[in-house]
């Protein structure tokens, strides 16, 4: 394509939106109100992903040891389970440190004394596994090493958190799913019935020799400006939400767990904007390609 | 210039448009179809643009054959051939510059040769006070000045008139003839489809009559 006819494209495109004022104000609301949905929908997805992810972080295993077991024999446990598929970490807490972090958690110093020097306390594993459904297996495993006294991990608890977790993180892909679905559709058919109106002008161009190339780049043009247009006031209503929700939270609930990355926030927001660009250009070109045929 | 071979059309819904027509036309010749309503005429013209597709046949504009034609030299066709309609068919959303613009663009002519030609040719059909009105604010005459100035911006050796003074009262009729005749006079090829008895008898051109998608007349300037 010639430069001067690359310039009359790109002017084109401008002059149309603005000469189809009311068409385009219709779209731009139309992506717009579709890409808010979308955005929040993320962020929905975002923060119950994370909810999952930060209950499961919280789940552990602790492996209590007998008493008659040596710190040698104890730090040889730790070894063995450390090597167990699926364990992340295990971290040892002496009998020792557990009464002083006892005492220190009552404001007490006198309570060995007060006990006749007899530490109640065992020795005791803390072990994290890679993936919370992995848990049940290695405390099985755990519990049948010689020297073992006691293995809990939240019996029970368990199985409703995984199924609690796995519901969330559905519920949030179902959302994003369904909004995605109907934003894609809102906008395609918003930006159709826009060139659909124009089809006398598509056919009359036809006419004059224009060809089929000449005729789409303004539309594609002008489904990315739309697009652009709704994405950037889009993304101007969700951040200026999505900062609020999040000083509010932090204030009013501060122990929820609300996804505050920044470089997460802006590459959402990016995508929106890139997302609505790409649909608005994608359903303008196949829209007037029906009357190119 | 033009020639017809045999061409039938038959329309997707089964309707017969056209029966072994054969016709030629010369260069610089101007040539008036007439016929009742649903006749062909329309057709026979929409073949000469390439909007439809004989059936059978051949439709030859110089050596080009337009039923070999793919979908890429379509438009290149269309630019060597003006077309002026009954209903315009004017960009609604453009002004009169544009309009006639915009076949310049398509063709990639440079900004500057756009607006010598397209102040020239506005010159030519009265139109240069006009120059930034929309469609909208012109009158059915002025609209179909428009339209010719469009056809003719590009130079066309074929000019093809679909009833182009159809919507027109006797005046501005007039004013379309002449401008026409000028045209043809200066060696571009007319061929116009017309109901306008009193145009076609006063002007004393060759006149090819259609009825029932047949030629039955093919007189030269006898009145019909």
């Amino acid at each position: 394509m010639a430069l001067n006819t690359v310039g009359f494209v790109i002017r084109q495109a401008f002059v149309s939106l603005k000469r189809n004022i009311w068409l385009t104000i219709a779209s731009v609301l139309t992506v717009m109100t579709a890409l808010v949905l979308l955005g929040f929908s993320v962020f929905f997805l975002a923060n119950t992903s994370n909810l999952a992810t930060v209950f499961e972080s919280q789940v552990e295993i602790a492996v209590f040891i007998n008493d008659n077991q040596n710190r040698e024999q104890v730090i040889d446990l730790r070894n063995q389970i450390q090597v167990i598929e699926g364990v992340d970490t295990v971290e040892l807490t002496t009998k020792e440190d557990a009464i002083v972090q006892f005492q220190q958690s009552m404001g007490t110093s006198s309570l060995l004394e007060d006990l006749g020097d007899i530490n109640p306390f065992p020795d005791k594993l803390t072990v994290m596994a890679t993936d919370v459904s992995l848990v049940e297996g290695i405390a099985n495993q755990i519990a049948d090493m010689n020297g073992i006294d006691k293995v809990r991990y939240g019996q029970g608890f368990l199985e409703n958190l995984i199924q609690l977790t796995q519901w969330l993180r559905w519920l949030g892909i179902a959302v994003v799913g369904a909004f995605a679905f109907a934003s894609f559709l809102l906008i395609s058919l918003n930006i159709k019935s826009n060139v659909n109106s124009r089809e006398s002008e598509i056919r009359i161009m036809r006419l004059v020799g224009a060809s089929n190339a000449f005729i789409k780049w303004p539309f594609f043009i002008e489904g990315m400006l739309l697009g652009f247009i709704g994405g950037v006031l889009a993304i101007g209503i969700v951040g200026a939400a999505y900062v609020w929700f999040l000083q509010y939270m932090i204030s009013a609930v501060a122990f929820l767990p609300i996804v505050a990355d920044q470089m997460f926030i802006i590459s959402v927001l990016g995508l929106m904007l890139i997302g609505g660009m790409t649909m608005g250009a994608l359903a303008s070109v196949f829209s007037v390609r029906r009357f190119l045929k | 210039m033009i020639s017809i071979k045999n061409v039938s059309k038959i329309y997707s819904n089964g309707a017969r448009a056209l029966s072994n027509i054969n016709l030629e036309i010369s260069k610089s010749e101007f040539v008036f179809l007439v016929g009742p309503s649903g006749a062909g005429k329309s057709t026979l013209m929409k073949l000469l643009y390439r909007e439809e597709e004989a059936t059978r046949g051949q439709v030859f504009i110089d050596t080009i054959n337009l039923s070999r034609l793919n979908a890429k030299q379509v438009p290149l066709l269309r630019r060597r051939t003006g077309v002026i309609f009954q209903d315009f068919k004017l960009l609604s959303t453009k002004t009169v510059f544009e309009n006639i613009a915009f076949a310049q663009q398509v063709i990639g002519k440079s900004k500057q040769e756009i607006k010598e030609n397209t102040l020239y040719i506005l010159d030519i059909v009265g139109l240069s006070r006009k120059k930034d009105s929309f469609p909208s604010e012109l009158s059915g005459g002025e609209q179909q000045r428009v339209c010719i100035a469009r056809a003719l911006v590009n130079q066309p050796q074929i000019l093809l008139a679909d009833e182009p003074t159809g919507n027109l009262d006797i005046e501005n009729a007039w004013g379309i003839m002449a401008l026409l005749e000028g045209i043809n006079q200066k060696g571009t090829t007319v061929v116009m489809a017309t109901h306008a008895m009193h145009i076609v008898n006063k002007m004393k051109k060759r006149v090819v009559k259609v009825e029932e998608g047949c030629i039955v007349d093919d007189n030269l300037g006898e009145a019909y």
